[in-house]
């Protein structure tokens, strides 16, 4: 900043920007299947998904900036889904939580599934598993953290 | 007089009587008279060239079982929602999955999947690769269609 | 008079448990009319299971009451092994008990939580979920995974419980009453929380009955209907349990009876973790190489207790590798059928808290 040179200052309120955003995610209190009683159980005292800043879980999609899918879409949800989707304030972010959400998951065969959720809302990470452990659940926040942080992760 | 077809005992040691589509209604007000005042389960089953519906009682203060079974091959039975509240949904949920009609059933539309759904998704011949989509208008109302459209 | 507001409630709602989706004709506050919508986890369990090996169907039957996964596994064995001509061994059964009742401690303890989420209550679900934490570990253990299970199989259970898993269970099983009095004095000691139960959603007994419905909100209107008294199954004629029984029928009775089971649950872990034989713990005659021959034919109708009420599977088999027809009696869809009559000229808040205490899951309402 000494030498005058612009683009530094913008760069650096960017990084701090995306700092606080990774570090304060609200999510959608959305409890589809079963995956939402891990999403409880990361909340719940045992994992506590607080230590990253992500404890408080908004009722309304207009005070949340996270959407943790879990559980089985079926096609009566989807269009809701996109709805509670469309009202969140951007900027947004989506986690596919479970293999139902991913590819239909045992589900795959039957009529009334939609076969992932990515094609009615854009997916930022996926994270596998029937259920996912909350471990994993945690690992998926903080892959995504990384993400808005523009770190790459290898 | 409800004439029994048939008498006899399932695999499990439950009795099963098979009767006449027309006997169901006073049948089950006499069993219900004698104590059997659970309705637990009704089920139909596709047999591909008629409906068997299975309706299983159970009475409380006797502790006994039993399993009535009718056949049926133009998909009508009468509704015992006069007797059992409990048929209320249960029949409303057979005819969802294998569109069995319930005769005098006051509200008699699908449970699970939205009313312009195409088919029985139970039925021995459902097609599964036709694949039909659900959208929602602008009431909150859903809608069973062939063309995604918007959204998907 | 048509000055009602008509208000949609879900499925997205924190307190819907799920994806109910209630539609509610409201006069101010009070709720006039009641209509739920379900059918938005309907995941078609009964048609795949046709499509499907009878070793396979157990993978949708996990899927159903997802919090009692073990007791729903319970039910679906019961039918398909007297359908199928295969008994478990002793030890199995004894193991199968087990697992069961720690499930239904497990599926209480979320319930509670939940309910007292509901209620606007947060600490308890905390409490609960510690203990939760306790048995999934023993679970994870036993079966290798934390909720869905997929422990028993055909003719018997996936692996043999070990002597380290039991020296567990006992050890979780002697420090958790005390933890249970302490969760249970956060909601008992707790004044709001009683006037906003006590007296409210009376079900009355012919009503019930009437409504089909069973499990724990059956019991709190008086019936002492329970299935692993009324035709017990797997070893439960050998343990010694009671039933809790309440004549009011209101919320408050239901928190009661949910409680009190757990205690009962608790003493039939404590019974039957000392009295598991030696032995097999499969049939051979369903072995992993053998189990996709199996072949049914006839007709099974086998009910269970779960945590949710009287679980019933029904089994069509026409003499093949596949069933030709599977039918769950889903508890909860039946008790949910009551929530109109129930629920009727309340207050929004109480029909919350009335919903809360039903124990609504809807992998096994929509199936």
């Amino acid at each position: 900043m000494k030498t005058g040179e612009t683009g530094i200052l913008t760069t650096t309120i960017d990084k701090a920007l995306e700092w606080g955003r990774s570090n304060s995610l609200w999510p959608l209190t959305f409890g589809l299947a079963c995956c939402a009683i891990e999403m409880m159980a990361v909340q719940g005292s045992h994992f506590d998904i607080s230590r990253f800043g992500s404890e408080i879980f908004r009722n309304s999609p207009r005070q949340s900036d996270l959407m943790i899918v879990s559980g089985t879409v079926t096609k009566k949800m989807a269009p809701r889904l996109k709805r509670l989707y469309d009202e969140m304030p951007y900027p947004k972010y989506v986690i596919a939580m479970g293999v139902c959400v991913i590819q239909g998951g045992p589900y795959v065969k039957g009529y009334s599934v939609v076969l992932g959720v990515d094609r009615v809302v854009p997916v930022d990470v996926f994270v596998p598993g029937c259920p996912p452990t909350p471990d994993a659940l945690t690992y998926g926040i903080m892959t995504l953290q990384k993400k808005i942080r523009g770190e790459t992760d290898r | 007089m409800v004439e029994i077809l048939e008498e006899k005992k399932g695999k499990d040691g439950r009795p099963i009587f098979v009767i006449k589509k027309s006997d169901l209604l006073e049948f089950m007000r006499q069993k219900k008279q004698e104590g059997f005042d659970h309705l637990s389960l009704i089920t139909g089953v596709d047999r591909k060239d008629y409906m068997e519906v299975n309706y299983h009682l159970y009475s409380f203060s006797k502790n006994q079982y039993i399993v009535v079974k009718v056949t049926t091959d133009n998909l009508t039975v009468p509704s015992l929602i006069s007797l059992w509240k409990s048929a209320d949904w249960e029949e409303r949920e057979q005819y969802d999955m294998l569109g069995i009609r319930f005769d005098g059933h006051p509200d008699l539309k699908r449970m699970f999947l939205p009313e312009s759904w195409v088919g029985h998704p139970l039925r021995k011949d459902y097609d599964l690769n036709n694949v039909q989509y659900i959208n929602m208008d602008e009431y909150g109302e859903d809608y069973a269609t062939f063309d995604p459209g918007d959204g998907w | 008079m048509s000055n009602l507001v008509e208000l949609n409630m879900g499925p997205q709602h924190p307190s819907m448990h799920g994806v109910l989706r209630l539609r509610l004709k409201l006069d101010g506050e009070i709720v006039r009319e009641i209509e739920p919508i379900i059918g938005y986890l309907h995941r078609n369990a009964e048609k795949l299971c046709e499509m499907d090996y009878f070793c396979d169907n157990i993978v949708y039957f996990d899927r159903m009451d997802y919090v009692g996964a073990m007791n729903m596994e319970v039910g679906f064995l019961e039918a398909a092994e007297k359908l199928l001509g295969v008994e478990p061994p002793e030890r199995a059964q004894w193991i199968r008990v087990v697992a069961a009742e720690l499930n239904r401690i497990a599926a209480h303890l979320v319930w509670m939580g939940a309910f007292g989420l509901d209620l606007g209550m947060l600490t308890p679900f905390f409490y609960c979920f510690i203990e939760r934490e306790k048995i999934l570990n023993i679970f994870v253990e036993l079966s290798g995974t934390r909720q869905q299970y997929n422990y028993m199989s055909i003719g018997g259970v996936y692996q043999d419980i070990t002597p380290k898993i039991i020296e567990e269970i006992k050890e979780f099983i002697k420090q958790f009453p005390k933890k249970l009095e302490e969760i249970a004095n956060l909601f008992l000691k707790n004044d709001i929380f009683l006037s906003r139960n006590r007296g409210l959603g009376v079900i009355e007994k012919e009503t019930a009955i009437s409504y089909g419905v069973t499990g724990p909100i059956l019991r709190a209107s008086g019936v002492p209907y329970d299935v692993r008294k009324e035709e017990p199954y797997l070893v439960y004629d050998k343990l010694n349990f009671d039933i809790p029984v309440s004549q009011k029928g209101d919320n408050l009775a239901r928190f009661m009876i949910r409680l009190e089971e757990i205690r009962q649950s608790v003493k039939i872990v404590d019974q039957a973790i000392t009295k598991i034989p030696d032995g097999p713990y499969f049939n051979p005659k369903a072995k992993k190489s053998l189990m996709i021959r199996l072949r049914g034919e006839g007709e099974v109708y086998a009910r269970t207790e779960s945590s949710k009420g009287e679980f019933g599977v029904y089994i069509v088999g026409d003499g093949g590798v596949k069933p030709y027809r599977v039918h769950v009696r889903s508890p909860t869809f039946k008790n949910l059928s009551i929530i109109p009559a129930v629920a009727k000229d309340k207050m929004i808040a109480d029909l919350i808290a009335i919903l809360g205490t039903f124990d609504l899951v809807f992998g096994e309402i929509d199936r």
